[in-house]
């Protein structure tokens, strides 16, 4: 009971920390890292319900992310919604495709999905760059209004500051954690780490794989829809850049190094991965050419990640032999 | 708009289609023997392309002495690449193997845009301004060169699995790893040269097109996304599946160039994709895939 308190309030301390951080100190570029953070910690989080949790390679995410951003951005600045209709419109839509594309390929098997994911993300790209009508092509949509809150009593909340946007992401993303936290420590979740281990098995218990999957693949593409379409106007722009498979390279390596299907690893690997780099100034070339590295050295070594080496440490504490018995 | 339009059309495709065959034969067969997708498959297409044009313009190499040594040095790669890497993987880490060779491709791609900058390069040789020209057909030689290899690639690659005994082993050990081992096929030479000849093939690839297309670090990266469509519409380790699919998808694309938006062509291999796995998800020429 103990242990289940201490974690309890040192999460609860760390979301505050992270909450007060605006108040301490008002430094643009932590508080860019911190929306970074929050924007990141969201994708590698719902990669890993897929992937971690499920067992299904997904490199749908970037796909989610910018159609949640596209969409957003088109039906506020073509169809005068508000921000946070059109953010829902976006994750809404991300869901939908995300089903279309896992129930298309499940289908067959995960084999063929995790190539189906991969063709997808760079299908979207196409699109936004090439389908000019729609998208206006490569240069983006440029200038995507300040957006405002109605509080109660009359009050308006416009995010001007940039530590608006960071309260606006780091709520979302607090959120977005708790539902998949909700999940994953679930009786959902259980299923779906039981089709990870033995699909077959899991089978035979009664579980459906194919509707515990597209629920994974759902939930994961609504959150990173909605992140998205929150994303693209902290940025202001939206681009076909937002396709880019860095973000996706960026996601897996924070899943291998967390460890794929630990919740608390990919949070924390999240933040180590975001902050890092940056502070080491690595140009993005570089960068992902040690990323690369380190995917390469870790499935060969590390397949685990550090999920996988904090549950080793946990099974060998239990193992240690006790002088008093209790 | 007359015959010889959608004639020139049609040689084009056939041209690009023999060449996505090259690439996706190499990766079926690397799925079919290993159950392994290489996400690094492209980034080899890559270097074969920038080898071709240094080999070409800095040492000053003929065509075919250029081929020749781009094939080996990429058949060579493709042993380093088993043994140093894809030794210790097995059929059933599947996703490890994906990331593994999708890490690979990382290194290889923002290596290369970090020696040689994202510019294209254009391999200006003799050849690039020679044309066949028959009636009102024009077909530049380098296009023809490039069809002439992938069929000659074609031949060889039928006569290696089709009538040595080392082709019987590599197609027994693609049909069930177990049995094969079983009657005394070593697995591990079988999957070694598998991945030398598809390396080598996509090598063989970009060599062949360096001289029509622009040259430039991230060519492999799209280009291996069609591979990938293609052999599913082929059927998951179908090597002449995936051969005829990429033929198919070759001319298809060529001809929708001449009526279509840009971006319904370059969507063409998606949605055929995702129209097979749809309605015949074992691939056009599968068979016996539980579904």
């Amino acid at each position: 009971m103990t242990s289940g308190w201490l974690r309890a309030l040192s999460v609860l301390l760390s979301v505050a920390t992270l909450f007060a951080i605006p108040k301490l100190t008002g430094n643009e570029y932590v508080l860019a890292l911190g929306v970074s953070f929050a924007t990141f910690s969201v994708l590698s989080g719902g990669l890993n319900l897929v992937y971690g949790y499920t067992g299904l390679l997904s490199f749908a995410q970037v796909g989610f992310f910018g159609i949640g951003g596209y969409t957003a951005a088109l039906l506020v600045m073509e169809q005068n919604w508000s921000l946070w209709a059109g953010v829902a419109a976006g994750g809404a839509l991300a869901a939908l495709v995300g089903l279309v594309i896992g129930y298309s390929s499940l289908r067959l098997s995960r084999h063929a999905f995790a190539i189906v994911s991969l063709s997808f993300a760079l299908l979207c790209m196409i699109v936004a760059r090439d389908w000019v009508s729609l998208t206006r092509g490569a240069m983006g949509i440029p200038g995507l209004p300040i957006p405002t809150m109605s509080l109660p009593a009359g009050m308006h909340w416009r995010f001007v500051q940039p530590s608006d946007f960071y309260y606006l992401l780091l709520s979302f993303a607090v959120v977005a954690h708790a539902t998949i936290y909700l999940v994953v420590s679930s009786r959902l979740g259980r299923a779906m780490r039981a089709i990870k281990l033995n699909e077959a098995l899991a089978q035979s218990q009664g579980i459906n794989p194919l509707s515990y999957k597209l629920l994974a693949i759902a939930l994961s593409a609504l959150l990173a829809g909605i992140v998205g379409g929150l994303f693209v106007f902290y940025l202001t722009i939206v681009d076909p850049s937002i396709f880019d498979f860095y973000y996706t390279e960026t996601m897996l390596i924070m899943v291998i190094i967390g460890g794929p299907g630990s919740f608390w690893g990919v949070l924390l690997s999240s933040a180590v991965l975001t902050v890092l780099p940056d502070l080491l100034r690595f140009t993005t070339d570089l960068r992902m050419v040690l990323y690369g590295a380190v995917l390469i050295v870790a499935m060969l070594l590390f397949p685990g990640g550090l999920g996988a080496w904090l549950q080793r440490r946990r099974v060998a504490r239990w193992r240690r032999p006790r002088l008093v018995p209790r | 708009m007359d015959l010889s339009f959608y004639i020139q059309l049609l040689l084009n495709g056939i041209v690009i289609g023999v060449i996505y065959a090259l690439v996706a034969m190499g990766l079926s067969l690397i799925f079919g023997v290993l159950e392994i997708v290489n996400f690094a498959h492209g980034e080899f297409y890559m270097l074969g392309a920038m080898l071709a044009y240094f080999l070409t313009l800095n040492a000053g190499l003929g065509y075919w002495p250029t081929i020749l040594m781009v094939t080996a040095v990429a058949v060579s790669l493709g042993f380093i690449l088993y043994e140093a890497l894809l030794v210790s993987l097995r059929g059933e880490s599947f996703e490890r193997s994906i990331l593994l060779t999708l890490g690979l491709s990382m290194v290889l791609q923002n290596g290369a845009v970090f020696l040689f900058t994202t510019t294209p390069k254009m391999m200006v040789s003799s050849l690039s301004y020679s044309n066949i020209i028959a009636g009102e057909l024009r077909l530049p030689l380098s296009r023809l060169f490039a069809l002439a290899l992938g069929l000659a690639a074609f031949g060889a690659l039928y006569m290696i699995l089709y009538h040595t005994r080392v082709g019987k082993a590599m197609r027994g050990v693609a049909q069930n790893r177990d049995a094969a081992l079983m009657v005394g096929i070593d697995p591990r030479a079988v999957s070694r040269l598998a991945v030398a000849i598809g390396i080598g093939l996509s090598g063989l690839a970009g060599a062949a097109l360096a001289p029509v297309y622009a040259v430039h670090p991230l060519m492999g990266f799209s280009f291996v996304f069609k591979a990938f469509a293609i052999i599913i519409i082929g059927g998951l380790g179908n090597i002449s599946g995936a051969a005829i699919a990429a033929v198919g998808l070759g001319i298809l694309e060529s001809l929708a160039a001449g009526f279509l938006p840009l971006v319904m062509v370059d969507a063409l291999a998606f949605i055929s994709m995702i129209a097979i796995l749809l309605l015949r998800p074992q691939g056009l020429f599968g068979r016996g895939v539980r579904v």
